[in-house]
């Protein structure tokens, strides 16, 4: 029966070797995303057995509800904010840190280690850290600067900034790690040329550096913005979108509406928006990964 | 040459930054309450492990450590079997609706998992498992299987094919071959897979949120999600429970930091 060139067990092994993860995959990830859409169309509580077939107007309430939008423009401003540190910080740090060899290891694992970092200690720490008593207020006190001292998770203008920094100091290392790959494969001769026509270190970055990396900068961007969009944990953890939804992002008003507010059918419809929102951002980034290997 | 010794100088600023947050932190952990009264960056006089021990039997920390850790360690043994087996499957196998199966895969690669949480609390209530280990080991396995079928893919493919013929007319079957001849070769995309698994299972929050609602079930995310909400003013305590959380995580890293850093790079796309 085992005998391998017999057709039957041919036919059965793939089936064998695809089944544990398949079956896991299908019951715990393929089958909840349909559902996600179905249930975006009914008026369920979550809890009662019945609900009922509504249509669109779960996004048609999606569509007039202020909050949503509100929660909306915060994920894109949230989002922007950590591109420009992500992508160009993260950039420039590379950049430097491809010019040096001594000391290089130790600060490479200074940026990246933050990136193992769990987002809920991330969330204590930065927590802990922007308390008006906090260790940053006290530094800007020290060093004359105690006008700028504000509570900065409680403060509307400065919230989702704040957290924003947070958040990209957790997560700066991985670009700067691809970037300093994509470096890594730049042609030095095109150094030497630009040395050679007396290019200042500025001006060969700008003229020699940057359009060498595009394709890597494309991938970065891509990257880090699926990453932005799909954050729940350190904005829960810290302001759960206060104060007065000024922190308030999709994932977050999502699971307040869906689990907490057992207002189901409507979370679901948040739910679709960011699926929408990070598949679309995501299938662009392997466009351009998948063009990148080739 | 001045110019190199201000960029060394610049870097070193930024890394004393980056590390500024962590080591705040150790230092609060490890002072005594006396000593809270001093800025945070002074370093702890009279080192006390009187928080951590705190925190580990009353806080209850002993418990989601050791929740935390049989969730990652069995998450990422099983990722190992079941995203090898597939990969393997797909790469050394012919058989009907092969490119229909990778593209189901490619699917999974799509879906953000903060998008399908709340049918996905269903699924799992439905078969039984809320607030068990074994529905969050589903929903883990299930939300990054296809990184790792594809990063195992992308491995078997560079084995050469002569190598999996020869077992073949020797008479081995897909599985000795698959135990004997390709994993002992793909030594690299374990390692990756049982470390970049390990960590995301140790680190995520939400849906332990969601599914482990019973206290003795929790783990470490949860633990610190709910100290936090009750002993808003317990700062010792936050930053023992934090470094508890992150002391694992950077002893894996700074050991296999090469690793670590290949594998974060490739499944960028979690």
């Amino acid at each position: 029966m085992f005998d391998p060139d017999n057709p039957w067990m041919k036919r059965l092994n793939p089936v064998l070797f695809l089944f544990p993860a398949m079956a896991i995959y299908l019951v715990f990830a393929i089958y909840p995303t349909i559902s996600v859409v179905e249930y975006s169309f009914t008026d369920w509580d979550g809890i009662q057995p019945e609900r009922n077939f509504v249509g669109f107007e779960n996004y048609q309430r999606l569509w007039g509800d202020r909050i949503f939008w509100q929660a909306f423009r915060n994920t894109m401003v949230w989002s922007g904010v950590i591109i420009v540190l992500n992508v160009g910080l993260g950039l420039v740090l590379a950049a430097m840190l491809a010019r040096v060899w001594k000391a290089r290891l130790l600060i490479q694992t200074l940026i990246v280690l933050p990136v193992v970092i769990s987002p809920m200690a991330v969330a204590t720490i930065w927590r802990w850290m922007y308390q008006p008593t906090g260790v940053i207020n006290q530094m800007l006190e020290q060093v004359g600067l105690g006008g700028l001292a504000t509570p900065w998770l409680g403060d509307p203008n400065v919230v989702l900034y704040a957290l924003a920094v947070a958040h990209s100091w957790s997560t700066i290392g991985l670009s700067v790690i691809i970037f300093l790959a994509g470096l890594q494969a730049v042609d030095e001769d095109l150094y030497e040329a630009a040395k050679i026509d007396g290019a200042n270190p500025l001006q060969s970055f700008r003229y020699v550096t940057l359009p060498a990396l595009r394709p890597v900068t494309a991938v970065v961007f891509i990257l880090t913005l699926t990453q932005s969009f799909k954050v729940f944990d350190i904005v829960w953890a810290t302001t759960q979108g206060g104060p007065i939804r000024f922190s308030e992002i999709l994932s977050t008003y999502m699971y307040k509406r869906g689990a907490l507010e057992n207002d189901y059918g409507y979370g679901a419809a948040i739910g679709v928006s960011l699926l929408v929102i990070v598949s679309l951002a995501t299938a662009i980034y392997m466009k351009i990964q998948t063009r990148e290997d080739s | 040459m001045l110019g190199r010794y201000l960029l060394i100088f610049v870097l070193g600023i930024i890394g004393i930054l980056m590390a500024a947050p962590l080591v705040l932190t150790l230092f609060t952990s490890l002072k005594p309450t006396t000593e809270l009264v001093n800025p945070a960056w002074y370093p702890p006089l009279d080192i006390t492990f009187e928080h951590y021990i705190r925190v580990w039997t009353e806080g209850g920390f002993s418990r989601y450590f050791l929740n935390t850790l049989l969730i990652s360690v069995v998450d990422a043994v099983i990722m190992i079997i079941v995203a090898s087996l597939s990969a393997y499957a797909l790469v050394f196998m012919k058989f009907p609706g092969k490119a229909l199966v990778q593209l189901v895969f490619l699917i999974g690669l799509m879906i953000p998992v903060t998008a399908i949480i709340l049918p996905l609390f269903q699924v799992v209530r439905s078969v039984g498992l809320v607030n068990t280990h074994l529905g969050v080991i589903f929903a883990d396995l299930a939300l990054a299987v296809s990184i790792f079928v594809f990063m195992f893919q992308s491995y078997f493919v560079g084995i050469p094919k002569a190598l999996h013929e020869a077992a073949r007319i020797d008479g081995a079957t897909e599985f000795q071959i698959y135990r004997r001849v390709v994993m002992p070769i793909a030594t690299p995309a374990v390692l990756t897979t049982a470390l970049l698994e390990f960590l995301w299972s140790w680190n995520d929050l939400l849906l332990r949120l969601l599914l482990l609602t019973e206290e003795p079930m929790r783990t470490l995310s949860v633990g610190l999600l709910n100290f936090q909400g009750v002993m808003t003013r317990d700062v010792t305590g936050l930053s023992s429970g934090t470094i508890i959380m992150a002391v694992p995580v950077i002893i894996l890293f700074l050991s296999f930091q090469r690793h670590f850093v290949r594998g974060m790079t490739q499944g960028a796309v979690k």
